[in-house]
């Protein structure tokens, strides 16, 4: 796949298979891309993207809609979650939990169940049920944001999780708090992309592949011995690559 | 040299409808001596126009083009109760205390003034006819100056004259109802006295609504609040007067040491709208609160004019406008506060934000500063946008179609003035907004 913002080409042919029961971690330098790759895949506008294709289950995303994709069981956890003043965070939940059971053909949740799912949920991520009466995300801390994002991708059941640097701005109690909430939700029946700036997270998450990006391009991948040897090397070796 | 300004039709009508309703408006002679002295400053004044400071966005002077004959008691139109509660909507539902008007006159067969709780009501044609000074000098020195007062003074029909004895706090809030109802276009001229004793607590709803089969009209209503020392009032106006309609509201409000005002403001299908309010801190450490929620459609124009005056050192005043126009619609914000040399230690802070959904709506904003002493904190700020395109994202990529994100985040950008409102009336106005809203964004 290639694709571009305006006119700056921003990914450069990635070819990239992730297996349903498996989690690849895409790590590498600021700017080489890591981000858009997540944002492509849940169909965020201002990028083009001019070659390629992305299939999730046989199905064609680049032909839907955010929402649509999100149906079809894309979920990407964000860096920077929002915050939205007036919206409580049940509102919030109960509305996207709904909307993509109805897509899926399934039943709507009544409140009580729904209530019933998301106070366990938030039970087992350590949150205060307070916490879901609160407009989403406002005042909430790094870690506390991040693990709303943990929770909305239990709520959702997605096939296909993208955590786009879940770990920034955690401290090490959060990202391990955060990891086993992912490490949960692993199942043969779903895929996650894992990406990130630094090994640290996958020492919680363990990765079955892990894939090297810079300028745009996959430039390596390997097992999980990969991430320690980039620890360890950094990512010079793949910036001059890329250059 | 004498020079005569020419005075448009609607002006010399209402000089002339002034004539033929007088004798039947309420009042002993004095109150008529006010009446008549009112409508003389008003001919001298004429409407406002754009070329005085306060009403530069309203120019009522080419915005009203007839003038309508006045409502008065004697003709009042019946309003069945059933057509009360859907008029009400939301707030149908609420346990209050609820005193009804129709067309500007008391209807006591809709009111609840036999079960009043810890206050005490009259109505105000009652007060005036009774010959008892409802008209403070104030009031009568405004009438000189502003030609809406002027006009209010002139031809108020009737509104609610209310005390909080001191210490009191009510248990249920007032709700006053401003009910339109005739078939006939009418001028509706209402003025409240209110009046919260000492360590007192109330809160007070004020809805202007129209029935659907009436006629739209123009309503012309005044409140006049006082807040003793240390008295707190929640004071909520919702204004829904319906397509057509011009509504021009005056709130002058004056608080003693220690009390707490929170104004707010819920404004939508109307087609004209000024709500002005003067605050004037008389005690030190007052605060006050004057918030609103617009939403404009159509060419709908909807204005919110305040001056705060801070009189008196250690006070606080806060606003927080949240406006949501689209189509042709049009808001105005102009939030005045004034630091007089010795209120020190004064807090003030004005914020006007509006989301335009169409590239035709028009918000104008003016924030104003007037300090005259040295330590204070003030601020102020205004923000007009569309719907942010990541919230946007983020609601979609959890699955919510475009359009109901968007209502969504329409409705939780207008949440955060509306989560000003007292919990118990909250509800009522998130739905009434929300209906209103779909309107905007269908």
């Amino acid at each position: 796949m290639k694709l571009s913002d305006e006119d700056r080409l921003i990914l450069d042919g990635v070819r990239l298979e992730v297996p349903k029961g498996q989690v690849h971690a895409i790590m590498g330098p600021n700017g080489s891309g890591k981000s858009t790759l997540a944002y492509v895949l849940s169909g965020r506008d201002g990028y083009q993207v001019t070659e390629g294709s992305i299939h999730w289950n046989g199905e064609d995303l680049l032909a839907m809609e955010p929402d649509a994709r999100a149906a079809k069981g894309v979920f990407l956890a964000f860096q920077y979650p929002m915050e939205i003043p007036g919206v409580a965070t049940m509102t919030f939940l109960r509305t996207a939990v709904n909307a993509v059971r109805k897509q899926r053909g399934e039943k709507e949740f009544t409140t009580p169940e729904f209530l019933k799912r998301a106070r366990a949920e938030a039970a087992r991520l350590g949150m205060a049920e307070d916490m879901l009466k609160r407009p989403l995300n406002v005042g909430f801390s790094g870690g506390e944001k991040k693990r709303m994002e943990i929770l909305q991708m239990a709520m959702l059941e997605p096939t296909l999780c993208v955590m786009d640097e879940t770990d920034s701005g955690l401290d090490i109690d959060a990202v391990r708090v955060v990891s086993e909430g992912v490490n949960r939700l692993r199942s043969k029946d779903r895929a996650m992309l894992i990406i990130t700036h630094y090994q640290r997270l996958l020492n919680y998450i363990i990765p079955d592949r892990v894939h090297v990006m810079a300028g745009g391009k996959i430039q390596k991948s390997g097992n999980k011995e990969l991430a320690l040897e980039l620890e360890k090397s950094g990512y010079a070796e793949f910036r001059s690559r890329a250059a | 040299m004498t020079v005569a300004i020419t005075r448009t039709k609607a002006e010399q009508g209402l000089s002339q409808t002034f004539e033929a309703v007088a004798p039947r408006l309420p009042g002993g002679p004095a109150v008529a001596a006010a009446r008549r002295s009112a409508i003389g400053a008003f001919a001298a004044l004429g409407l406002p126009h754009r070329r005085l400071e306060a009403w530069k966005y309203t120019d009522l002077r080419s915005a009203l083009k007839v003038a309508l004959p006045a409502a008065v008691a004697d003709e009042r139109s019946l309003a069945t109760p059933a057509q009360l509660e859907t008029a009400l909507e939301g707030l149908a539902g609420l346990d209050a205390y609820r005193l009804v008007f129709v067309d500007g006159v008391y209807a006591p067969e809709l009111s609840q003034a036999a079960a009043l709780g810890g206050l005490t009501f009259t109505p105000l044609a009652a007060r005036l006819l009774n010959g008892e000074a409802e008209l403070g000098n104030e009031l009568l020195a405004g009438s000189q100056r502003e030609a809406v007062i002027a006009l209010n003074t002139a031809f108020m029909s009737d509104g609610a004259v209310i005390d909080v004895a001191a210490g009191r706090a009510l248990t249920k809030p007032v709700l006053l109802v401003f009910l339109r109802t005739a078939g006939e276009a009418h001028l509706i001229t209402t003025r409240n006295h209110i009046n919260i004793g000492a360590g007192a607590r109330a809160t007070l709803i004020e809805a202007h609504l129209r029935l659907p089969a009436a006629a739209a009209g123009q309503s012309n209503a005044l409140s006049e609040l006082r807040l003793g020392e240390g008295a707190q009032l929640s004071h909520i106006k919702v204004t829904l007067g319906g397509e057509g309609e011009s509504h021009v509201s005056t709130g002058l409000a004056r608080l003693g040491a220690g009390a707490s005002y929170r104004a707010f403001q819920l404004t939508a299908a109307t087609g004209l709208v000024r709500n002005g309010v003067g605050l004037t801190f008389d005690g030190e450490g007052g605060a006050a609160d004057v918030s609103g929620c617009f939403l404009g459609r159509g060419s709908e124009h909807i204005d919110s004019t305040l001056v705060i005056d801070h009189a008196v050192a250690g006070c606080e005043s806060r606003e927080l406008f949240k406006g949501v126009l689209t189509d042709k619609a049009r808001g105005v914000f102009q939030g005045k506060v004034i630091v007089r040399p010795d209120a020190q230690k004064t807090d003030g802070k004005q914020m006007a934000q509006v989301l335009m959904l169409s590239e035709d709506a028009e918000f104008d904003s003016k924030p104003e500063l007037e300090i005259n002493a040295d330590d204070v904190v003030c601020g102020h700020g205004s923000t007009s946008a569309e719907i942010d395109k990541d919230l946007l994202f983020y609601f979609r990529a959890r699955g919510i179609a475009a359009e109901e994100a968007r209502a969504l985040l329409i409705e939780s950008f207008i949440g955060e003035a509306i989560d000003k409102v007292e919990e118990a009336v909250r509800p009522a106005l998130m739905a009434m907004a929300r209906d209103r809203l779909a309107a905007l964004t269908s």
